[in-house]
């Protein structure tokens, strides 16, 4: 009620801004505040919650039976030092990380290059590789593992069928998952062919904004195509490659679902796990729950960190 | 751009916080006490919906009806559902299921499962109920897996044995019995050609690949005197056991090393399997109509007079090697919220009317007096052999953390990729004990 200002009988709204005394003094505004608390309770249970329970459940013995009732013991860090000092937990990062790296690259590159090619379409072709983008962007990843996995079939699968066809060679028989190098090749199809749709919408959305004149320009001063890309294009997109960047990573890092499924199709789950599948076998599974819960803080740390490292930047930017 | 900037910074809070939430799932159930509500009143429930959770397609269609008609028709005004539920990641998903509020009000779980959960309390105490769910009718090595601490939790469903099944236009009659393991082993190697396996051994079927340890004397592992647990791959009997699993995947076996044990019929079907270790109940799905929902050959190589199955022969003439005891029990969730009809809905599942369905579909049914139901034929007679024979898992309530590690998984398809049988079972007994003793 506090902002509704006083207009006296008589005097206009201008008047009663300048009355005697000097200009009236900015009260504190709660209604901002009393809209926002409704959006924080709810982002305070759904989210604060949990992350509050996981924290206190990383510092438990928490197993089976503390979850049907039967009160936790505290560990201290013997979670954490359990997770840290375990040499399948090192490995398993480097892994995560080293596939990481390679699946965002490929999918930024292919996202990039479809982007430019659509650019360059004509609106009918334009709007075919939408939809064939939007399809395989729609597709929910457990169905499309399934899929893949069937086309990988050791026996059945159309692709050693066609490799047989192709090459001459017999390559029926032959187990892509086996080898963990093989394992992630299927995995990094699986996820690039799910990431490319997104990278390559938003690329295009970027790129599109680019004043045109500019390019032009570029072209009259003899920009070679490659210089005008490189030179022109990509500073100016440079805020959606990053944010683009940062996504994947994050993505490609939290994987869970294809690498879960994927591992019940073949392979060896010890060899081919990534951060979330290993949290999920080392605790979930085998009803350690306060391991599983140290690991998954190690993980929201270290996702935390790769998300400030580019809040910061932007942040920082806006200042400028 | 400053727009699609500030979005962008939104968009990465919103992934970095759905990231936490995700994870914190695990653990956050209710530490307040199940308190067992009272199945003792003698007035009739009232009304409610009841859901009922199966796992795997095990459980025979016309038994999912008569379960559900019968139940329906004593309770008037409630219901019963039915909800199917996969093997795989069975145990995570009871434990996060049964701790909360919207538990299910009666689960079938495999047997070597159960101590899991009877031993965290997540299921209701029916110790009273138990000689009037049939006594000492069920089946006695199902309701020990069903107590814990001299209580009795979870009552028995079935349970199946594994057996060989073959089609006779793929194996000859003098190879359909072999009279011992020796000859059984070199029968299937015998049978190998280019196309045919001549036995049908996935990498990750240790199920099936347990036969191979235990007809040898091996032992997954025993319990101390000191109740430490003892894994009992690095034995020289067991050892001897995974070397013939490994000549046998290796030499007489085109399946995936690295596959597990699920869709056998479709091989089967392709005819290219003659020896096919596998669950009495295979038969259904091989015998299934080609046009099938789930496609089998039941007019080709799985037609009734083809198809056939013997127990796998033990180390001597006249002996069975020993099998993995499979099948399940099934309980009521100490969380549920309708433990009287759930209880309606077991003494149904526990009935003479509902085993005898099971045992026609050649399931060893939870109560010995119905087994006189199980079909005469050729898989009955081998399914009982090997029953007599058949092993359990380690009673530990851990044991069904060293399945669901999937360690037995990655152990046996390593073997089966031709590693060295003796790296591998030490390796396997130290990640047994380590989750056993932890």
């Amino acid at each position: 009620m506090s902002t509704i200002p006083i207009v006296a009988p008589g005097q206009s709204r201008e008047e009663s801004t300048t009355l005697p005394g000097g200009p009236r003094r900015r009260r504190p505004n709660f209604f901002p505040h009393a809209l926002l608390t409704p959006a924080l309770i709810v982002l305070l249970v759904l989210v604060g919650w949990p992350v509050v329970k996981l924290v206190i459940t990383s510092f438990q013995h928490f197993g089976r039976e503390q979850a049907f009732g039967k009160p936790a013991t505290w560990a201290g860090f013997q979670n954490y030092t359990k997770v840290l000092t375990d040499q399948s937990f090192w490995q398993m990062l480097e892994r995560s990380f080293a596939f990481m790296a390679v699946a965002v690259f490929v999918t930024m590159v292919l996202g990039t290059l479809v982007a430019l090619l659509m650019q360059r379409l004509s609106r009918g072709m334009r709007n075919l590789v939408s939809v064939g983008l939007l399809l395989a962007w729609a597709m929910p990843a457990l169905t499309s593992v399934i899929v893949w996995g069937w086309m990988f079939d050791t026996d059945y699968g159309v692709i050693n069928y066609l490799l047989t066809k192709v090459t001459g060679h017999n390559w029926v028989g032959h187990q892509w998952l086996l080898n963990p190098v093989s394992f992630f090749v299927v995995l990094g199809v699986i996820l690039v062919w799910q990431g490319v749709p997104f990278i390559a919408f938003t690329m295009y959305a970027g790129l599109s904004q680019i004043d045109g004149e500019i390019t032009e320009a570029a072209q009259i001063d003899g920009a070679s195509g490659w210089q005008r890309f490189w030179l022109i294009h990509v500073p100016h997109v440079k805020q959606v490659i990053l944010v683009l960047v940062v996504l994947s990573v994050i993505w490609d890092l939290r994987v869970f679902a294809q690498v879960y499924a994927l591992q019940g199709i073949g392979g060896i789950a010890e060899k081919t796990s990534t951060l979330g599948v290993w949290i999920y076998q080392k605790g979930s599974a085998t009803g350690d729950y306060g391991l599983s819960a140290a690991a998954a803080v190690i993980m929201v740390i270290m996702m935390l960190a790769i998300s400030f490292t580019y809040v910061r930047q932007t942040i920082e930017e806006d200042d400028q | 751009m400053k727009i699609l900037r500030m979005a962008a910074v939104g968009a990465v809070a919103a992934l970095a916080l759905t990231a936490c939430s995700t994870n914190s799932n695990t653990g956050t159930g209710s530490t307040t006490p199940a308190a067992a509500p009272t199945t003792t009143t003698a007035a009739a429930p009232a009304p409610g919906a009841i859901r009922v959770w199966f796992v795997g397609t095990d459980t025979p269609q016309n038994a999912r009806d008569y379960l559900k008609t019968t139940f329906e028709a004593q309770n008037p005004g409630s219901t019963l559902t039915i909800e199917e539920q996969t093997w795989t990641g069975l145990v995570d998903k009871y434990t996060t299921a049964l701790s909360g509020s919207d538990a299910p009000d009666l689960v079938e779980i495999g047997n070597t499962q159960a101590a899991g959960f009877t031993s965290a309390g997540a299921f209701l105490d029916l110790t009273d109920k138990k000689a009037e769910l049939g006594g000492s009718d069920l089946l006695p090595g199902f309701v020990e897996a069903g107590s814990y601490g001299g209580k009795f939790y979870a009552a028995p469903y079935y349970s199946g044995a594994r057996v060989v099944t073959i089609t006779k236009s793929i194996v000859p009659a003098d190879k359909a019995a072999p009279k011992t393991w020796d000859e059984y082993l070199a029968n299937a190697k015998a049978l190998t050609t280019s196309k045919v396996s001549g036995m049908w051994m996935p990498g990750k079927d240790w199920r099936d690949g347990m036969t191979f340890v235990w007809v040898n004397g091996g032992q997954i592992a025993t319990q101390g005197s000191d109740g430490k647990w003892k894994a009992g791959f690095e034995s020289d009997a067991a050892i001897k056991g995974l070397t013939q699993f490994q000549d046998i995947t290796k030499n007489a076996n085109h399946a995936p090393t690295d596959a597990t044990e699920g869709n056998q019929q479709v091989p089967f079907c392709a005819g290219q399997v003659a020896y096919l270790p596998a669950p009495s109940w295979i038969k259904w799905s091989i015998n299934a109509k080609e046009d099938a929902k789930v496609p089998g050959c039941g007019s080709t190589l799985g037609a009734d007079d083809q198809l056939t199955a013997f127990a796998a022969p033990g180390l001597t003439a006249g002996t069975f090697a020993p099998v993995f005891a499979g099948g399940s029990n099934i309980a009521i969730p100490a969380k549920s919220a309708h433990p009287e009809l759930a209880y309606k809905a077991l003494q149904i599942v526990l009935s003479d009317d509902y085993q005898k369905l099971l045992a026609a579909n050649g399931m060893v049914p939870a109560k010995i007096s119905q087994a006189k139901f199980l079909p005469t034929d050729a898989f009955s007679q081998a399914a009982a052999n090997a029953a007599a024979s058949a092993i359990l898992t380690p009673a530990s309530p851990k044991w069904a953390d060293v399945e669901a590690s999937q360690v037995l998984e990655d152990s046996f398809s390593k073997i089966a990729q031709g590693q060295d049988v003796k790296t591998v079972a030490a390796d396997l007994d130290a990640k047994i004990n380590a989750t056993l003793n932890g």
